[in-house]
């Protein structure tokens, strides 16, 4: 394995004496992968981010493209790129001069790129941001940040608060215009449905602790949907499920680790949606 | 960190704060205009002059050391209101300068480019310090040239004709020595600049309390605690200190009263106590600089690592 983009191990941090955001989580995000990191609120998922991007401490190890966010945070910021969401960007900045400044800060920003990119928007130079809708914000904040040649992609929730058009482009044209299987990006976001056909891995966190650290290829194989009726509802509860729910009378319960074919009797086979078994995994660690 | 880069971070803070460009510009033009209005009652000035400012003039026409004196002394003052209305602004400047990107929490736009804590902290202390003082000296050169015309023009062929006469080695020294003396304010009032920002970066809410209160009920306890001033001096020391090296004042209002030679006197005095290059003497200036240069790597730290956005 090629070393590791990101290289976590042991990641503590509590705010005040109460709150544990994050309880000693490991895990490794290799280059080249689409990561959704995900989690309710509260999970710590934000707390993760911000230890990755040096903004702040922490306690634990954690490397970077290879640096410590807490001692290199500078250097490691030229490879680095994130969007914390649509509201970062100051409401008095004209769309020219939000192009000036990456490109008089950023030695890896490409100004022809970005405003090939917003040739393509409505969005007008000499616009002020605070008078551009969501949207457009968005639209603006990606075509500076795909102009950046970066090693590592941090999106927060980037689409909260857009409508659906907005939100599909918004991923499109991620996946499309900037994602180059050697570029990493890890996100997080309470939309599920829509970053799940784009993710190559999963990490699903709660109550500051990894519940599940999976490529999506992997998932089938250790994850089993099963729809079935009543009548065979007690012999699959006896096969420990994640998770168990009724919908218009059908039993859905979904196994981890179980062989298909002792299910297979029992009713139809699926492999649960990202969707799915976020909902088993969270219920399930609550209790 | 490049020249390039620094130099975007310093439009950025002009893009931001437009009012520390427009505000001293509008005082540049307001001089000018008060200038020009002011010349259309050149008749009533003429005929309100009495015989001892005649005597003045006279005098003045045939000593051109004493003219140019005046006219450094008239050009000098003309940066004053400029520059104070330039601070005022620049107060409350570096008040928002570190506050308002964590209340619209666009410091995380910010901090997703390569741009170090140090360097952002430092271009707000140098926009304050030095990029708006050099602003403010431009426009006090241009200024005084265009008054100048204006008044050179308003007095010829009356008994104050000598006031348009241009002295360019006058001109010269006087531009190098604002010119100097804004530095030397700079490193002179660095210490409240970084006191300023460190206020800025730290308060939650209300920065211009945070800013002013403690000094105030610090100086207030020890009034009645020790019946002392001591900290209310030492806040007036810093604050007019610089003003003190400046010499005499260079404005002198009661030219009636006083006799033809001690005017002159006044005159001279003002414009040799002009520069304050005699404060690069003062311990106190670098305890200063050293003060300011604790408080701006305290800001630092604490931009670097708060978090709560």
């Amino acid at each position: 394995m090629t070393a590791a983009v990101i290289d976590a191990q042991n990641l503590r941090k509590s705010y005040g004496r109460e709150h544990v955001a994050l309880d000693g989580i490991s895990f490794r995000v290799g280059a080249g992968r689409i990561v959704g990191l995900m989690g309710p609120n509260g999970a710590g998922k934000t707390t993760a981010l911000k230890a990755i991007l040096g903004l702040t401490p922490f306690e634990g190890t954690l490397q970077v493209l290879g640096r410590d966010p807490r001692r290199e945070r500078d250097a490691l910021m030229q490879e680095v790129c994130f969007i914390a969401d649509v509201a970062v960007l100051p409401k008095w900045l004209r769309v020219s001069q939000a192009v000036d400044y990456v490109a008089g800060v950023h030695p890896r920003f490409d100004r022809a790129r970005a405003l090939a990119v917003l040739a393509k928007t409505e969005i007008r130079s000499r616009s002020k941001i605070g008078e551009l809708s969501k949207g457009m914000i968005t639209q603006l904040h990606l075509a500076l940040i795909m102009a950046i040649d970066a090693r590592l992609l941090v999106l927060d929730e980037p689409t909260l608060g857009l409508d659906l058009l907005y939100r599909r482009a918004f991923y499109e044209t991620l996946l499309n215009d900037y994602f180059d299987h050697e570029r990493t990006i890890l996100v997080t976001t309470h939309q599920v449905e829509e970053v799940e056909n784009l993710l190559t891995d999963l990490l699903l966190i709660n109550h500051g602790k990894i519940v599940l650290d999976s490529s999506i290829e992997a998932l089938p194989e250790r994850f089993t949907q099963l729809l079935t009726t009543a009548t065979h509802r007690e012999a699959a509860r006896r096969l420990q499920p994640l998770h168990e729910r009724e919908v218009f009378g059908r039993h859905i319960f979904i196994f981890e680790g179980q062989d298909p074919a002792a299910l297979a009797a029992l009713g139809e086979l699926r492999t649960p949606s990202v969707a799915d078994l976020f909902v088993a995994k969270m219920t399930g660690s609550a209790s | 960190m490049s020249l390039h880069m620094f130099l975007t971070l310093l439009k950025r803070e002009s893009w931001e704060h437009r009012s520390l460009v427009w505000l001293p510009l509008l005082t540049a033009a307001l001089i000018v205009v008060t200038a020009l209005i002011s010349t259309h009652v050149a008749g009533s000035i003429r005929i309100s002059l009495d015989g001892g400012e005649r005597d003045f003039f006279a005098t003045l026409s045939l000593d051109p050391q004493a003219q140019a004196q005046l006219f450094g002394v008239w050009m000098g003052a003309l940066v004053a209101p400029i520059m104070l209305v330039a601070t005022v602004v620049l107060f409350f400047y570096l008040l928002d300068a570190l506050y308002v990107e964590r209340k619209d929490r666009s410091i995380l736009f910010w901090k997703s480019l390569p741009v170090s804590d140090a360097a952002t902290v430092i271009s707000k202390a140098v926009t304050a310090l030095i990029a708006v003082p050099i602003w403010v000296w431009l426009l006090s050169l241009v200024t005084g040239l265009l008054t100048f015309v204006i008044v050179a023009i308003k007095v010829s062929g009356t008994p104050m004709a000598p006031l348009g006469n241009f002295h360019i080695a006058a001109w010269g020294v006087l531009q190098l020595t604002l010119l100097q003396n804004l530095l030397i304010a700079a490193l002179w009032y660095a210490p409240l600049a970084a006191w300023l920002l460190l206020v800025s970066v730290w308060a939650r809410r209300a920065p211009f309390l945070w800013a002013v209160l403690p000094p105030a009920l610090l100086a207030l306890f020890e009034e009645i605690t020790f019946g002392s001033a001591q900290v209310f001096k030492f806040i007036g020391y810093r604050l007019v200190g610089f003003f003190d090296a400046v010499g005499p004042g260079l404005v002198r209002g009661d030219t009636d009263e006083a006799d033809l030679a001690s005017i002159l006197q006044s005159i001279r005095d003002a414009y040799e106590g002009m520069s304050a290059i005699s404060l690069l003497g003062t311990p106190d200036l670098y305890l200063g600089v050293l003060a300011a240069a604790a408080l701006l790597a305290l800001a630092i730290r604490l931009r670097r690592w708060r978090d709560d956005a």
